[in-house]
């Protein structure tokens, strides 16, 4: 009897056991969960003092141009580390600032962890690069900007907004990347000009080369050449008589001038509006939209820096539309960069890279932690077409619209462009001028792609010579 | 020979200390030469005890490890957290090793435990009631005497009596009436489970009035859980099962203590840096070390309140990382099931009572503080055993280990093991 009521006991006693077991696996479940899908979102929160104090314990990591300019430093001061921009606007839309205040932006914000040294993959074993003075260094950025070619871009902006992008067409290698206007991004003239900064109607702080969204203009016909030689359009030939009607609206060349029966190189160099707007409408709707595809409108762009994405809106083409379409005019949005790209495309054989800034991290004690390979983006075009491209192009800077990028003993190849926005609607002489380029034609080492905004002039005038000395000093200098 | 033999898991647990104070001495300049000494002593202590008690044939030999390989990982963590108390952990530690002793051999020399029901239950009370009179309020419970500087705290040592009362009870239900004779055995049933209730009921509400919201769920589950286990009548289970859902859900609308902690409990973030400052530190920490910790002395724990008593355990987590805390969490659902084998085994009812109480008391006591932490549950504040700092708790986990070791060692003398009793029925 009283073994039986024992055994009963016994067995809940197993039974207890078996509850107590489930609430430690509870605990265990839980913390697992925890750690992997719950801490991400908290482990950020302003309120967890580690994130300042590892801020405030690290010196952050310096970042260099490729030939090893400091473009950003941490410098020592009575009070603690300070963040030093020695070139000031210059880098203001690449490198962004790092404020206590403001917070962070562009390379500093999204290269943070590299920069405080908490970089993935050796966050296990690492024992934190602690100096004497107990301060973590983080790790250093080298980037793919040559410094020279940056000033020379800022130059060549002068006091005009716009930007101007130098890229390796090759690799992706991004050489210059300037924006204007610009500002001081030092935490003082920060703290001093930031109100004036965010009420400002020029928009300050909007980085025109990767965000600036522009409608291409002429430079685009580059582009329709591409979409027109793939498409058995290579040998077309049409009377230009200055001016044509489709579907009732008239599409004119610059000052109506008429070039009479033109093919498609000569039709590139002169930039003939007449017949770019009938191979828009010859290629059609599908066409065009897969053209656009096929070169990255309205497809997100991975880069090291947010980059807008390039517009091609359109639901339904009318007829009118192929035309602007083809002609750079209309729903047609793109960043300078992505135009840089589209030069580049052109200029390696058809093939996009995928652009990048920044080449190499190295910890504070020389190690590399991570190396930057060039990728193949896109597969656009064949490399036939973009053959044939390019000796347009070339024909453009030898005879056309853009002589003066012209180099001596140079071959460059390049195309003008205009781009209409909300001025020139009302007559007004304000168009942007763009003007894309990439040199030497035989043996492609930079591309470049510049855009002026409201300067009222052709692209050839004023863009094409700032792509010039950028071209000629890349190209005397490697 | 016993040590060194790699077959033994004490080698394992000699050799984490050995590299716990190892650490402890190099990894912070100038070099503490106490910590190695007093790390020394400790190696030297634990060998030593477990050398008696397998030698000695002193019972159960896993006990002793698991619990110092717990105490080990306070130590280390508590010293890194404030050397002070770290070396007053160690002192602490020393006592309760004299303590385990003291009450394995005073347990077994002394025969009449089960039939004491009565002083346990008035000496608890007393306790309370000079808790109330004289005590101080410390971090938001009144549940602490202090003496010439010399804080304790009597809830840990009450605990221990709780779990006697219980067992008397289990054991012969008429002795909670002192006079027995007049009443029928079916009375004594009956109003027995009631006044044991009123008993029971009586321990949770000094310590409500103490504040003390952790131990009086704690011992709200040893009781429900000894009910279920000794007394088969499930209707008053249920009853009683009742009756605390009903109390939980009067305490949440009429006191703003437990309104705040459920609230707290289920979303931190609106008041983070004032109600829900303690728990979502607990997160921050906890998050920031990773499976694999950010390695001793390399995180901040110091940033979580009450780090070295409620919280230790977002600390070990941080720093030794989620791996840590879960081979802590182990290493007590190994106590723990060494607690259920001895229970098994022994065949007295007293005893089976008092080391399934004492068990329970570490296994549900962990479940609620670590859960608490880690946001499982709602956080009561209650000391994680052997492995936060504090005398009191400390000595008093001892204490109950000590009985429970010796019930382990009486157990087997009984012959109550599970085998003996299949052989008895197949008879």
């Amino acid at each position: 009897m009283e073994g039986v009521l024992r055994m009963k006991e016994n067995k809940k006693v197993i039974n207890i056991l078996i509850v107590m077991s489930v609430l430690f696996l509870s605990l265990i479940v839980y913390i697992t969960y925890f750690e992997l899908f719950v801490k991400e979102d908290i482990i950020i929160n302003s309120y967890n003092q580690r994130q300042r104090e590892t801020e405030e314990n690290t010196v952050r990591g310096r970042i260099f141009d490729k030939n090893g300019v400091v473009l950003a430093d941490s410098t020592k001061t009575e009070t603690g580390w300070k963040r030093t921009y020695p070139y000031g606007a210059l880098y203001s839309h690449v490198i962004g600032y790092s404020s206590s205040i403001y917070g962070k932006s562009m390379l500093e914000a999204s290269y943070n962890d590299y920069l405080l040294g908490v970089g993935k993959g050796d966050s296990i074993f690492s024992f934190g690069n602690m100096d004497e003075s107990g301060m973590k260094h983080g790790d250093d950025l080298y980037l793919t900007i040559d410094h020279k070619l940056q000033k020379l871009a800022e130059q060549g902006l002068g006091d005009r907004n716009g930007a101007v992008v130098a890229m390796n067409p090759k690799t992706g290698e991004i050489l210059a990347l300037a924006s204007k206007p610009a500002f001081d991004p030092n935490e003082d003239r920060l703290g001093a000009n930031w109100q004036a900064m965010v009420e400002s109607e020029n928009h300050i702080f909007l980085p025109r080369a990767t965000q600036g969204l522009y409608t291409p203009g002429s430079t685009f016909k580059t582009v329709i050449s591409a979409g027109a030689l793939e498409n058995g359009l290579g040998d077309l030939v049409i009377e230009d008589n200055g001016t044509v009607v489709i579907d009732g609206k008239p599409f004119s060349n610059t000052g109506k001038k008429a070039y009479g029966e033109i093919g498609m190189k000569e039709a590139l160099a002169v930039s003939s509006n007449v017949f770019f707007s009938q191979v828009g409408v010859k290629l059609g709707e599908d066409k065009l939209k897969e053209l656009a595809r096929k070169f990255g409108l309205e497809k997100d762009i991975p880069f090291d820096i947010p980059v807008s994405k390039s517009r091609f809106s359109y639901d339904h083409m009318e007829e009118t539309d192929m035309a602007a379409v083809a002609i750079g005019q209309g729903k047609l949005m793109l960043t300078p960069l992505h135009m840089a790209m589209i030069t580049s495309c052109i200029a390696n054989n058809g093939v996009m890279m995928k652009p990048y800034l920044v080449s190499r991290i190295v910890s504070h004690d020389g190690k590399e932690v991570k190396a930057t390979e060039p990728s193949v983006l896109y597969d656009v075009i064949s490399p036939q077409t973009a053959g044939a491209i390019k000796l347009m192009m070339r024909e453009v800077v030898e005879s056309g619209t853009g002589k003066s990028a012209a180099i001596e003993g140079v071959n460059v190849a390049g195309k003008t462009g205009s781009a209409e926005n909300e001025l020139t609607a009302k007559q007004e002489d304000k168009n942007h001028t763009w003007f894309i380029a990439f040199a030497p034609v035989e043996n492609p080492k930079i591309a470049v792609a510049v855009i002026m905004e409201y300067s009222g002039s052709t692209g050839g005038k004023l863009a094409a010579p700032v792509a010039r000395e950028i071209i000629k000093a890349y190209l005397d200098k490697s | 020979m016993l040590i060194v033999s790699y077959k033994r898991p004490v080698s394992l647990v000699l050799l984490a200390d050995i590299l716990a104070f190892g650490l402890l001495f190099f990894y912070r300049e100038p070099h503490d030469f106490y910590i190695l000494g007093a790390g020394l002593l400790v190696i030297g202590l634990i060998a030593g005890t477990y050398l008696l008690i397998v030698k000695k044939g002193l019972g159960d030999e896993y006990l002793f490890l698991i619990v110092s390989m717990l105490t080990s990982i306070g130590f280390i963590m508590i010293y890194r957290l404030n050397r002070e108390l770290g070396f007053k952990q160690i002192i602490w530690f020393f006592g309760g090793i004299g303590l385990f002793f003291a009450s394995y051999f005073v347990y077994i020399r002394i025969k009449i435990w089960d039939k004491l029901m009565y002083v346990y239950a008035f000496a608890s009370f007393g306790l309370f009631l000079i808790t109330l009179v004289f005590g101080s309020t410390i971090k938001g419970s009144t549940n602490w005497i202090v003496i010439k500087g010399f804080s304790f705290q009597p809830s840990e040592l009450i605990k221990i009596l709780f779990i006697f009362t219980l067992a008397c009870y289990f054991n012969h239900s008429d002795q909670i009436f002192l006079n027995a004779l007049t009443l029928k055995l079916k009375q004594i049933k009956l109003k027995g489970r009631i006044a044991l209730m009123v008993i029971v009921y009586m321990f949770m509400g000094f310590l409500l009035m103490q504040r003390d919201w952790g131990t009086a769920l704690l011992f709200f589950i040893i009781y429900i859980t000894m009910m279920y286990a000794f007394d088969s009548n499930m209707k008053f289970l249920l009853l009683n099962s009742l009756i605390a859902a009903l109390g939980g859900v009067a305490g949440y609308f009429a006191l703003y203590h437990i309104r705040v902690r459920v609230e707290t409990w289920l979303n931190p973030w609106t008041d983070i840096s004032g109600k829900g400052y303690q728990i979502t530190q607990s997160l921050f920490a906890i998050g920031s070390g990773g499976f694999f910790g950010t390695g001793l002395g390399m995180g901040r724990p110091d940033f979580i309140p009450e780090v070295t008593t409620d919280f230790i355990f977002s600390a070990i987590c941080e720093e030794m990382g989620i791996f840590g805390g879960v081979a802590v969490v182990l290493l007590y659902f190994i106590l723990a099931y060494r607690g259920f084998k001895i229970v098994l085994n022994t065949g007295d009812r007293f005893k089976k009572a008092v080391a399934l109480g004492i068990t329970c008391m570490f296994g549900f006591q962990t479940f609620i503080i670590i859960g608490g932490v880690i946001k499982l549950i709602p956080l009561t504040g209650i000391t994680l055993p052997f492995i936060s700092y504090g005398g009191s708790s400390l000595t008093t986990s001892f204490i109950a280990l000590g009985i429970l070791q010796a019930i382990s060692k009486l157990g087997d003398q009984d012959g109550g093991s599970i085998a003996d009793e299949r052989e008895q029925e197949s008879h």
